[in-house]
């Protein structure tokens, strides 16, 4: 084949703009942002070539109704009649370094020129660009048609150098035209610009933001004028904070404010930072700009090394963006480690608010754990309490994997004042489980339902011998239960009975509930796992010795009315534990109940009969 | 927080919660709630929960359980339940099966055949059905007929009941590591590696899978990146407890320190993990940095979590390495019994 078969694309511009417009953005307000991100860039641009240089950018509201005008000015570089080709004829040609500058990610410039003009399509129906180089030559306009049609021609006057754009609102976008919404609007693009925007309205005029803070470009400062950041953050975020932390990273070229939420959140909420790149807002959701665990948080966050993607609304996932990630990470924690030394009581206010996230946070982080391990809530059989105070106890602290095993042996552990945490709620036992490994001299058990027994009374050999008969009866009636009995003195005594079973026994009752559901096949495939577990699987019921009930029941033990006794605390027990119970286990129930009925009726005739 | 919920309480919790122990906690308790109450269908519901929780959170043995239970539901009325959604965990319970050697050979390719009829009877593409025959064939070490099944899954249509392509190519890139073709394992495992397939497990999983091919290849500088990448996707996880055993084996060669730092983290995952062949990997490569770590360190004394239950002391690191190894050993041996070959204990020589 020869060089002339070769084609290009032929490119529907208009169906290509329909899908930029409402596919690339979130919203059609974000036309304001483009223009503002052109504007700073072309004023980028020309203070490269003039150092010194103020640029400003005006905004003007002009006509009502069809007339709707917006212009906005700024006094950047401007286009030659080549840029303009370069620009606007060729979409996708970038930036005015080039594309290879534009690949390698590292550009002065935040938009895409020609693509950014695109979005003004989103309210209205005509661009009308004025523009003059600061390197010479005519000035020139250019008009666009949302159908990808466009004309340009010289001017016959010569205007000062920058650029005006010109956009008549379209009737559905009459209200991102209205002065108020303008003026919050540039606001919230450009609080943070390092020159004066102005909004021109009805012959008043606004200064959009005021003087930039000093503590923008070291967020050290801020410490030192706590109240003001902290309107700021009110202004800008929309939220009354009370607490702040100030980041930095080792190069200087990001930094922000992480502004704590006054509000506890979920741990799977939206993170919505707002980031600002080159000082104009680029972001107000980003979400890969911090750590995963820093959703105690709402940031401020201001850049210039890091790339945006084609939206504008994100950063690109790479090395660059992880170890900025990484280094703002850092600084969050050491602003933690900061307070923890220095002031625990605004560290404590923190973690009550926010005890999810620094839970979740001393999971993953070991070092982190320790500076703050003090001042996290758990629950316990001494109230609920921070975890400093039950280390000062001095005890072993036992935690429990479970909810349903806490509620199981919370009872009967406080009744042997042994101290237990319920590790049953999020990240709570396996902070447990490491705590020993993250603070000295701290002893933590994992307990199961099962050890609660240790601290029972042992019964005397003698005494036991007396219960021989009725434990026989006993063990034969749990024996198809994967049950046995054990007679032990604990408190509470008016406990009968306490039921405890073994994590694999607990999966045991899972494994053969499941099977009596299941398909043959499954139940057979079951079936082998449960043969593979050790006889370990046997669960206690352990009978209450100080219990008036469990006393005759174990003193005076009858063939028929033992078994069925036992057999009825042995579901009760389930019952009281909230295990769901067998098929098998129902029926005893049941057939014990209506046992009990008709003896009870049949002794009442009994003595009826005797008198 | 209130110790008696209902239903709907505990399932908005869960639902609220990121995946691990804590979320299938609420779930299991949700599903028991369900059942005292006699609620079918939200005993179900919370089951499918606790299967898809439990399977990527290192529980495969309660999603094993849960699954069964829904499948006995769905038979008993199909028409009441989404077929979908349980042939969808059907693959995850499948692919979880050869990790059990109490399960026999012949039960696992009974769940096959029973997965592949019922894929068919709803038209689903037979992909999947060949595809999970590849790995499991694997996971017997018989990796020439795993290579026939390969050969076949390869050349059917996807459709939306396959695995993610990501997915796939990880599998595809344990074939050539099986079979010792370390330049095949990197050329597999470029389109994850450039970020072209990528899904919540991947590029997790890949990256310690390559450590040791790229170690094996020299190209350590590269192997040194992908470790300290992939160890932060993964770190605090419990379901990669395969992937920090990969992590170690490398480190033992590279930067025992570093490994230990990994061992002390990862080891409550491990301990308390239900799928023996993970834990069984991760208990060898510990085995092998210990004995390598009292070279370098002999007075090191390891930090073990509290439910761990090495009753020995943990400053004797030879000793606390033939615990692991020990442990490792019998595994792999109950393995290789329901294999029918050395497939498993060759792995952890």
């Amino acid at each position: 084949m020869t060089a002339s078969n070769e084609y290009r694309f032929q490119v529907n511009l208009s169906g290509m703009i329909q899908i930029l417009s409402n596919h690339l953005y979130s919203s059609p307000k974000v036309f304001l942002r483009e223009l503002m991100q052109n504007a700073t860039d072309a004023i980028t641009a020309r203070t490269e070539a003039e150092p010194g240089y103020q640029g400003e950018v005006r905004v003007e509201l002009t006509g009502t109704g069809e007339q709707l005008t917006m212009m906005v000015e700024d006094n950047g570089i401007g286009l030659t009649e080549a840029d303009i080709h370069e620009f606007l004829a060729m979409i996708g040609q970038s930036s005015k370094r080039g594309q290879q500058a534009m690949l390698d990610g590292e550009s002065s410039f935040i938009g895409r020129f020609g693509i950014g003009l695109l979005s003004c399509f989103m309210v209205s129906h005509e661009i009308v660009m004025l523009t003059q180089s600061a390197k010479g030559g005519p000035s020139m306009e250019w008009r666009g048609k949302p159908d990808g049609t466009y004309t340009i021609r010289q001017l016959d006057t010569q205007l000062s150098p920058g650029t005006k754009v010109y956009l008549r609102c379209t009737p559905d976008a009459a209200h991102y035209f209205e002065p108020d919404y303008v003026k919050e609007a540039l606001f919230y693009y450009g609080a943070l610009l390092p020159y004066p925007v102005t909004l021109h309205h009805d012959g008043a005029q606004h200064v959009v933001n005021s003087e930039t803070p000093i503590w923008l470009m070291d967020p050290a400062l801020a410490r030192s004028r706590r109240s003001e950041v902290l309107a700021f953050g009110e202004r800008l975020l929309g939220e009354q904070f009370q607490d702040f932390i100030p980041l930095t990273t080792a190069s200087g070229r990001t930094g922000g404010i992480a502004f704590v939420l006054p509000h506890a959140v979920n741990l799977n909420a939206k993170r919505s930072h707002r980031v600002y790149l080159k000082r104009m807002l680029i972001s107000e959701k980003a979400e890969n700009i911090l750590p995963e665990w820093a959703f105690f948080v709402k940031c401020l966050i201001w850049t210039d090394e890091l790339q945006p993607t084609a939206s504008r609304e994100h950063f690109y996932e790479n090395e660059k963006l992880e170890e900025v990630r990484s280094e703002l990470g850092d600084a969050l924690r050491k602003g933690l480690a900061d307070m923890a030394e220095s002031q625990t009581e605004r560290l404590q206010k923190l973690i009550r608010l926010h005890a999810l996230s620094m839970k979740a946070l001393a999971v993953q982080d070991q070092a982190f754990y320790a500076m703050i391990h003090r001042w996290l809530p758990f629950e316990s059989t001494r109230g609920h309490r921070e975890l400093g105070e039950l280390i000062d106890e001095g005890e072993t602290l036992y935690f429990t994997s479970s909810v349903d095993e806490y509620r199981q042996i919370h009872h009967v552990a406080s009744a042997q004042s042994m101290l237990v945490i319920n590790g049953g709620y999020i990240y709570d036992s396996e902070l447990m489980a490491t705590l020993p490994m993250t603070v000295h001299n701290v002893r933590t058990e994992r307990l199961q339902p099962d050890q609660v027994s240790m601290s029972f009374t042992d019964v005397p050999p003698a005494e036991r011998n007396q219960y021989y008969d009725a434990l026989r009866l006993a063990d034969s009636a749990l024996q198809r239960f994967r049950c046995r009995a054990e007679v032990k003195g604990f408190k509470p005594s008016d406990l009968p009975v306490l039921f405890t079973l073994s994590q694999e026994s607990s999966t045991l009752r899972a494994l053969e509930k499941a099977s009596e559901e299941s398909t043959e096949l499954f139940s057979s495939v079951l079936g082998s796992l449960s043969s593979g577990m050790s006889s370990a699987g046997y669960s206690t019921l352990y009978l209450n010795v100080s219990n008036p009930i469990i006393q005759r029941v174990l003193t005076s033990p009858d063939d028929q009315m033992t078994p069925i006794a036992i057999e009825m605390l042995y579901v009760n027990a389930l019952m009281m534990g909230h295990y769901a119970m067998s098929k098998q286990e129902l029926e005893v129930l049941n057939q014990g109940i209506v046992r009990f009925i008709d003896w009870g009726l049949r002794a009442n005739t009994d003595r009826k009969g005797d008198a | 927080m209130k110790t008696e919920m209902d239903f709907e309480e505990l399932m908005d919790e869960a639902y609220g919660l990121p995946n691990g122990p804590a979320k299938l906690g609420m779930l299991e308790e949700a599903a028991r709630v369900a059942d005292v109450n006699g609620m079918e269908e939200e005993a179900y519901e919370a089951r499918s929960e606790i299967v898809e929780t439990a399977t990527f959170c290192g529980y495969p043995m309660k999603a094993l359980i849960a699954f069964s239970w829904q499948l006995g539901k769905f038979d008993q009325q199909p028409e009441e339940y989404d077929e979908e959604t349980l042939m969808w965990s059907y693959k995850w319970i499948l692919g979880k099966m050869p990790d059990f050697p109490e399960i026999s050979r012949e039960k696992i390719l009974e769940l096959l055949e029973d997965f592949g009829r019922r894929f068919k009877s709803y038209g689903y593409s037979e992909r999947s059905y060949w595809y999970y025959r590849f790995r499991i064939f694997m996971d017997f070490g018989e990796l020439e007929e795993a290579g026939r099944s390969y050969d076949r899954f390869r050349t059917m249509d996807r459709d939306f009941m396959s695995d993610c392509e990501a997915c796939e190519q990880d599998e595809i890139m344990r074939y050539f590591l099986l079979k010792g073709d370390d330049e095949k394992v990197l050329e597999a495992a470029q389109p994850i590696l450039k970020g072209r397939m990528s899904c919540a497990e991947i590029p997790h999983l890949t990256l310690s899978e390559i450590l040791m091919p790229l170690y094996r290849l020299g190209r350590t500088a590269e192997a040194d990146k992908h470790q300290t990448k992939g160890y932060r996707l993964i770190k605090g996880q419990n379901d990669f407890v395969q992937s920090f055993a990969e992590q170690m084996d490398y480190l033992t060669r590279t930067n025992p320190a570093k490994g230990i730092d990994v061992l002390e983290e990862t080891l409550v995952f491990a301990a308390d993990h239900e799928d023996p062949y993970a834990k069984m990997l991760f208990y060898a490569r510990a085995a092998s940095l210990l004995r390598r770590w009292v070279e370098e360190s002999p007075e090191y004394r390891l930090r073990l979590p509290a439910s761990f239950p090495y009753e020995g002391d943990p400053g004797d690191l030879l000793k606390l390495a033939d615990y692991f190894a020990e442990y490792a050993q019998t595994a792999a041996a109950k393995f290789d019994q329901r294999n029918g070959n050395h497939h498993v204990s060759s792995l952890i020589e």
